[in-house]
This record gives C-alpha cells, structure tokens and sequence, in this order.
C-alpha cells in the first residue's frame, strides 16, 4: 500500500481513478482468492494422505467388524481403491464443478454436513469477534496513558486471559456461571442464554490480545503533535482520544482483526466441544480423527475462503478508516 | 478390540450368576469403570486437571430436588436430560454403524426379535417362540402380531426379511451388524408372522446377536423408499421416535404412543412415561459430570472415573457400574512375531506386572480387574479359570532367563544375541498415558522395554489391521461366548481385505476346532464344555495380559429419576420404565 494525499481541483478524477482501482483490485484479490483455495486443497490432501491410515478402516470405525464385502464396497464407492493422483485429479474435477464430494462417515453430502454446522459457527464466531472488539477498544481507550497502577492492572489481566488456553476460560466461565450461579446453561444452541458463556470464552483471550495492541499504538499516537494541537484548542480528554487518537490507532488492530477471524475457527473447536454446541469445529475434529478426507477438505476450503473474504474486508476497511491509504 | 481408548460393543451373554445382583436399577454396583472413548485427544488430560478443580468447586447438589415421596408411582410426563459421551456417530441407523451409542439407542428407538433377562438367558421379545431344525441352519420365528413401525407399516415377517437383507447388502455399508449374521443365507415369509431363515452353516450365535442393539428393525417402507432418511430419522418399532436429530449437538426423541411391546423381563406395558428424551453429546468428562451435578441432565452415560467417588458418596445420585460380556480389557501380545512369539516371553510380561494395583491406581478404585481372557458376566464363563497366574516378579525373570533373554545392556534391559528385549505399543489416546507408563515401569524391573509409539487414531487404526504393534490393548463387548471364535480363530486374523479380529495373532488348532464346534452345536452342554477348554487354554497360551472389566458406567439423579433399568444384552440405561418425578 502507499498513502498518497490528495489534494485539490482534480479531485474528482483522482476519486473515480480510486473506485476504478478499487474495483480492479478487488478483481485480483478475487483471482488470487482462487489460488489460495487450490493451494489450500492440494496442500490439505496431501497433508491427509501423508498421515498414515486406511480411509476405508478409518471410515468404518475402530469397533468395526466388517465383511470382506462390505469393505471392498466402501473402497470402490469413495474411489480409494485408486492411487492418489488419480484421487486428487478426480477431487479437483468434482470441486471445479461446486460439489465437495461425499463423506466417508456421515453418509451424507460434504456441502450438507458443513450445512448443518455453520450456522452455529458463524453465530458464535461473530459474537466472539463483536465482544473481542468492543472490550477492546472501550478498555484500550480508557487506560492508554493512564497512570502506572491502571496500566499495570489491564495489562496484567490481559497477560493472564492471552495466555490461558480458551478451554481453561471456558471452564472457569462453566464452573462460576452455569455450574454454581446457574445463571446460563451449560449446553446446546438454545438462543441467546447459551451463546453468552462460550462467545466470552472464545472472546476473552482474543480481547486481551487487541487491547494490548490497540493500546500501544493509541499511546504512540497521544504522543504526536496533533494530540497536543487538540488539546490546547481545550477539547476534553475524552473526545481526543476518541476522535483523534482512536481513529489512528484502529489500523493496527483492524489488520490484527483479520488475523484473529481466522484464529476464531480453531477455538472454535475446543468451545464447541466444551459447549456441547453444533459447529464446524466440532465437525473438524471428528473428522480429522476418523480421516475423514472429504469433509476435512471441505472445511479447510470453507476456511479458507473466510480468509480471503475477510482479509479483502480489511483493505477495504483501511481505505474508509483512513482515505489516504490506497489498497493496491 | 481395538485400542484400549474404545472397547467394543455388542453381545452379552445369558448365564451368569456373576454379577446378576448389580444390574437391578437403583442397586448402583460396587464400583469400577471402564472409559469408553474415542476422543478430542489434546485437551484429555488438561480438562482432566482442570475437571478435578472443578469438582472441588462445584456445589453438590444444586438440582431442584423435587419430592422424591412419589418415588413409587410412575408419572406420565416429562422430558429427560441425557448427557451422552462420545462423539456424534453421524448415523442412527443401527444397521450403518458400530457406535456404541447403539448400546442404549438401539433401546430407544429399536426393538429387537430376542431379549436378554437378568439371568442372560434369550427370551422372546418381537417373536413370540422360534424353532431351530436340528441341523442348527434353519430358524423358524413366530412373530408377535399387532407390533407397528412408528410409520404405521405392520411389523411381520416380510419387515424382518427386508432387513436381514439390508443389513447384508454391501451398500449398506454396515460395520457391525452385518458381519454378525454373515451365515445368513435366505429367508422364506411362511404367512405373515412367519419366517423361516437358511443360514449357510449351523452357526448357534445367531439367536444372542438378534437381541444387540445394532440389530434392530428399520420400517421396511423407508428402507425400501427412502434409503437416505435412515441416517438422519431411522424409523423403528421402539418407544420413542426420533423427533430431531442434531448434528454434533443432540438427539431428541418423543413418545411412541403406540407401542405396547416391551419385553416382558422390564414388567412395562403401554407407552413409555416420558414424553421425551433429548440426548446431548457431551465429550468433556468434567463437564458431563458437573452438568449432571448442577442439575442440568438428568443422567449422564460414562460417569467420569474421577468424579465416580463424589457420586456413590451422594445419596442424591446413583452411580452404575457394571462389566459388559464378552471380552474384558485384554493387552494382547502380538504372536506373530519376536518376541512375543516365544511363550516364555509373553507368561514373562504377564507375571511382571501387578494388575489389582495398577487398576486401583489408574481407576481410581473404580476398575473390576480380570485375570481371564472371558469376561465373568459371559455366558459359560468358567470361574474354574479365575485365578491361575499372578504377579510374580521371579517367575518372569525366570522365564526370560529361560527364553535366552539373559544379558543385560547399560540400561538395565535384557538382551540375546547383542538385541534389546523390546516390544511396542501404539498409544493414539493420551488419556490411556496413565496405564501404560505404569506397566511399563513394572515390565522394565524385569528387563523388558516398553516403547510407547504415540500415533493418531487413523494411524492406529491401519498399524492394528497391519499388525504393526507387539501389544495392543483390546477389549470386545458381545453377548456370546462366540467372541472367542472372533478373537482367537485363526479365521479371524486380519488381512488386508478383511480387517478381522484376532489382534493376537493366535493360531491354536484346538481353539480352531473347540470354537468352530460351538458355533455349529446347538446343546447348551456341549457348549459349555467346548468353551470352557477355549478358556483354559487361553490360560495356558497367554496370548496377552487381562487387566480389568470392560464395565459400562452412568449415574443419574435419584431424586428427579425413577425406574431406571440396566439392559442385560448391554449393560446401559434402558427408558421404556423410566419417569420423571415434579
């Protein structure tokens, strides 16, 4: 990116030049999403075979006692009687076509199962994201530059929840809030009640991250000349830092934010397990365990695309943040 | 078998007089468990710490105790909370997987033609009596008339053919149920509530596994019409109906109103009491055992062995634990190879190692240990078996002196011929860590090495099929003696095309022939003396190291809960008599 200023009478060319390179730039970025899902495919399928294991075994389970027959159908039907390559190049042409293909394990289509469980995913993620956001900037606004005793304190419960794994928060959150205060139930997807402790335990640590991030970056900004300028015109504390020094600092924390959108697949399989709540995550873990290829693909893919989606929302996200910043 | 982490269900037995006393409902045994699992390995042994704080920290009690003065007239009504281990098995459909989850399921929304009493012993369930030719290939089945699939299609002769036939169809894909009536050959529809079914050989098991919970009767209108619903709404005969499944999350089930056939040993007529059930697959141990602490479920499947003291201590609570038939929790010693394909090696190991000790510490005193290749509540167990080897450090070093084995290298392990006395196991779940590094501290003292190969389950999966372990724990729940056929006939030694079950590599010629006999003698008492030399020379060959029953463990809420049974085929909740209290 360059940060080019703009300045007067051919503004409006310079304006239309931006929506024009805006629009081709989504246009790469949409190209090189593609590539990124390839990659991801190819690399997850070879990282799936390179993992010792019979597909055909995994798929019927470890209590399993099948015939001979049953076997040989299982192979034939998912194409594993096949060598990889061929696998691989049948896989591509199935996906260029938009299906997943079929899972080995839940006798269902791979678009179906991931179907079923992202919604909850999705819900969860995005409350996750909001709370992360919101705690951080209300808390990295109010204690940047304040006196050793505020900062020491946030700063010290930031290091804490960063650090503590999200099942050790969700467990914590269990045991005081579910457990002995009763007031939100331990499981399920049952509205808004049962989404408030496994968001804060997905939330927490990710708040602790941004608050920190956030807050060293508004620090650096209080210190700019600006700053100063606003105050001796008189405005209160407050409204410099939420309007001058808040908008600098959101940059860092935005690109992080993308980051973290990514972050929040992984932690959702330990809350989901925790939560006993539907989700990609829980979805993932069985999978990868029982080598489940196709529905391990499809989720990889999934993630994937979030990735790329969402780091373009980012670069767009830059440009109304701070206009200067062309995204190329 | 297959790695300690997930023992294998099905089958049970009919005789025994073991154990008949714990299976009653609110006699919580006497304590022990086995953890059935498969699970999200990493976060095990953290939330196992992290479950331990919790425990301390949770109140006890905190369930609104409703009057429990009612607890002898059952209630219409109510919906249960069930809290379920283990992962989703993806299917419901009894006939496509070999969950266990089938274990109590397969009760819920299935029935079967034969029942298990308290005593083990097959009774008739939806048939009313059966003739076996005396050849012991055809069975005849007089059917129970008036018994209706909750789609309203009749329960008959034809249903039962149907899904013999689904149940073989290699596109049925089936893991279990399947291969337990292999022998099925054809089946004639007599009249309407009669079948007469050819098996290929005399093969006496058929009749126990007809009561197992993955052979239950799917509508044969949805079979023949729907194929893929069976998965996501099996419709069965049972007593509740599957009203919304959930995936990765819960099952929930509503009353059949029609059902009016339970088996006679439950004492239940009509419809069950409960309105419904909702099933939540809850896989963290801490946090099923807190969930059910707080209030929140009702009755949680595989009570945490951790917690299995706070429950039996609390009266509000009834905590089961009771071994399942078949064979118990068994390392066995690969016989395919050295060194275990020395007999002196293989007694060696299993005199090394202090198995009540290791159980009570590893159990927390909650393990039923074995010293038999049979688990005591299968039917022909011989208690004449039970106690002929023990912990015996001199004599396994005596063994191993015998075998060659008496050089020692700078580590203190045995060597012959300059090469280490080692031997491998495959450890896929962290949470068995605790077991293994206790035997292998106990092996070593007498100079064998025990290396700990950690690889995933998939892994672990294709090294077992591919024989790539010198020990590999297993344990195989059925309910008939039969399970000696598939774990020690050489026939049931794997191969690449068909992943059998004799992980032990045992080729005996008389085990061969006792075991192929039995299955083609219909005579109780031949039966018995066949499987009775089965199990003594299992004692004598030593084809692994028996360490504890293969239990199946849940607690529930007595104060909330009433009339819950333990089904004998498997030893799990059974719903049909249970009822809420308000």
């Amino acid at each position: 990116m360059t940060a080019v200023a703009s300045s007067a009478p051919f503004a409006f060319i310079r304006h239309r030049l931006a929506r024009h390179r805006l629009v081709r730039v989504i246009g790469v970025r949409l190209l090189t999403g593609v590539v990124v899902l390839w990659g991801a495919a190819t690399l997850a399928f070879l990282a799936m075979h390179g993992v010792k294991g019979d597909p055909a075994l995994a798929a019927l389970g470890p209590d399993a006692n099948p015939t001979p027959e049953v076997l040989r159908q299982i192979r034939l039907e998912y194409g594993l009687d096949q060598p990889w390559y061929v696998q691989y190049l049948t896989y591509l042409g199935r996906l260029a076509h938009g299906d997943l293909g079929q899972s080995y394990v839940l006798r269902t289509s791979v678009a179906t199962a991931i179907g079923q469980q992202i919604g909850q995913t999705v819900q969860l993620a995005l409350s996750a994201a909001i709370i992360a956001v919101v705690l951080a900037v209300v808390v990295g606004t109010l204690t940047a530059k304040r006196g050793p005793v505020i900062r020491s304190a946030t700063s010290g419960i930031a290091l804490v929840f960063a650090s503590m794994p999200s099942f050790a928060v969700g467990l914590a959150l269990l045991v005081a809030f579910s457990f002995t205060l009763h007031w939100f139930p331990v499981s399920g997807n049952q509205g808004l009640a049962s989404l408030v402790l496994p968001s804060f335990a997905m939330a927490l640590p990710i708040a602790a991250v941004l608050t920190q991030i956030l807050r060293a970056s508004l620090e650096d900004v209080l210190e700019q000349p600006f700053i100063l300028t606003a105050r001796t015109r008189g405005m209160r504390d407050a409204a410099v830092r939420v309007r001058h020094g808040l908008r600098h600092a959101l940059i860092p924390l935005v690109t992080m934010t993308g980051f973290v959108v990514g972050g929040l697949l992984g932690g959702a399989v330990i809350t989901e397990t925790l939560f006993v709540r539907q989700g990609i995550g829980r979805l993932l873990i069985n999978a990868v365990q029982a080598k489940d290829v196709p529905i391990v693909l499809g989720v990889v893919l999934f993630a994937a695309l979030v990735h790329v989606v969402v780091n373009l929302i980012v670069d767009i996200v830059y440009t109304a943040i701070d206009p200067r910043i062309e995204t190329a | 078998m297959w790695d300690a982490s997930s023992p294998r269900p099905w089958k049970d037995t009919k005789d025994l007089m073991a154990f008949t006393h714990s299976r009653r409902d609110n006699e919580p045994v006497s304590p022990r468990r086995v953890r059935a699992r498969r699970r999200t390995s990493v976060i095990g042994l953290a939330l196992l710490v992290a479950g331990i704080v919790a425990g301390c920290s949770a109140p006890s009690g905190g369930a609104a105790p409703s009057s429990s003065a009612d607890a002898g007239t059952p209630v219409k009504g109510g919906e249960l909370k069930v809290a379920t281990s283990g992962s989703d098995p993806g299917c419901l459909d009894g006939h496509q997987i070999s969950s266990e989850y089938m274990q109590f399921f397969g009760r819920v929304i299935y029935d079967n033609l034969v029942a298990q009493d308290d005593s083990g012993k097959i009774v008739p369930w939806l048939a009313t009596s059966w003739d076996i030719s005396p050849d012991g290939k055809t069975y005849t089945f007089h059917l129970r008339k008036g018994v209706t699939f909750q789609d309203g299609t009749p329960f008959n002769a034809e249903a039962v053919k149907v899904n013999f036939e689904h149940m073989l169809d290699p596109k049925t894909k089936s893991p279990l149920a399947g291969n337990y009536i292999r022998p099925y050959q054809s089946s004639t529809v007599v009249d309407p509530y009669t079948l007469k079914v050819d098996l290929q050989y005399a093969y006496s098991p058929f009749l126990d596994v007809l009561a197992q919970g993955w052979l239950g009767f799917d509508s044969p209108k949805q079979i023949q019409d729907d194929p893929a619903s069976l998965c996501t709404k099996p419709i069965g005969t049972g007593p509740f109906e599957v009203e919304s499944y959930t995936k990765q999350q819960s099952v929930v089930v509503k009353r059949n109103p029609d059902y009016d056939w339970a088996p006679a040993y439950t004492k239940h007529t009509g419809p069950a009491y409960l309105d419904g059930i909702e099933f939540d697959f809850v896989t963290e141990d801490s946090v099923r055992y807190n969930s059910l602490v707080s209030g929140q479920y009702d009755l949680t499947t595989a009570a945490p062995p951790e917690n299995a003291a706070a429950l039996k201590a609390d009266p509000q609570f009834t905590y089961v634990n009771t071994p399942r038939t078949g064979m118990p929790v068994v390392w066995e010693f690969n016989q395919s190879r050295a060194p275990f394909d020395d007999i002196n090696v293989r007694k060696a190991f299993r005199a090394a190692v202090n198995v009540p000790a290791v159980d009570k510490s590893v159990g927390f005193g909650f393990l039923y240990p074995v010293d038999t290749y049979l688990g005591t509540r299968t039917q022909f167990f011989d208690p004449s078996t039970k106690g002929k080897f023990s912990y015996d450090p001199k004599l396994a070093n005596k063994l191993l002196d015998t075998a060659g084995w008496t050089e020692r290298d700078s580590d203190g392990y045995r060597t012959k011929d300059g090469k280490r006395l080692s031997v491998v196991i495959n450890v896929s779940d962290p949470t068995t860590q605790p077991l293994v590094d206790q035997i292998q501290a106990a092996v070593k003292k007498v100079g064998i090495e025990l290396v700990n190969r950690t690889v995933t389950v998939a892994q672990a999966t294709q090294l077992r099929y591919a024989g790539d372990y010198d020990v590999i724990s297993g344990a195989w729940h059925t309910n008939t003696p039969d399970v000696m056929y598939i774990l020690f006939n050489s026939a049931s030694i794997p191969t690449p095309s068909a992943p059998g079950q004799n992980l032990s590599f045992t080729r005996d010629a008389d085990i061969d022939a006792w075991t192929q006999e039995a299955r083609e003698t219909t005579d109780p008492a031949k039966q018995k003396e066949l499987y009775s030399k089965v199990q003594k020379r299992l004692i004598d060959i030593a084809p692994g190291l028996p360490l504890y029953e293969y239990s199946a463990v849940y607690a529930y809420n007595n104060t909330t809960v009433h009339g819950i049974q333990s089904v004998n085929t498997h030893p799990v909740p059974y719903f049909v008599n249970a009822w809420k209290s308000r």
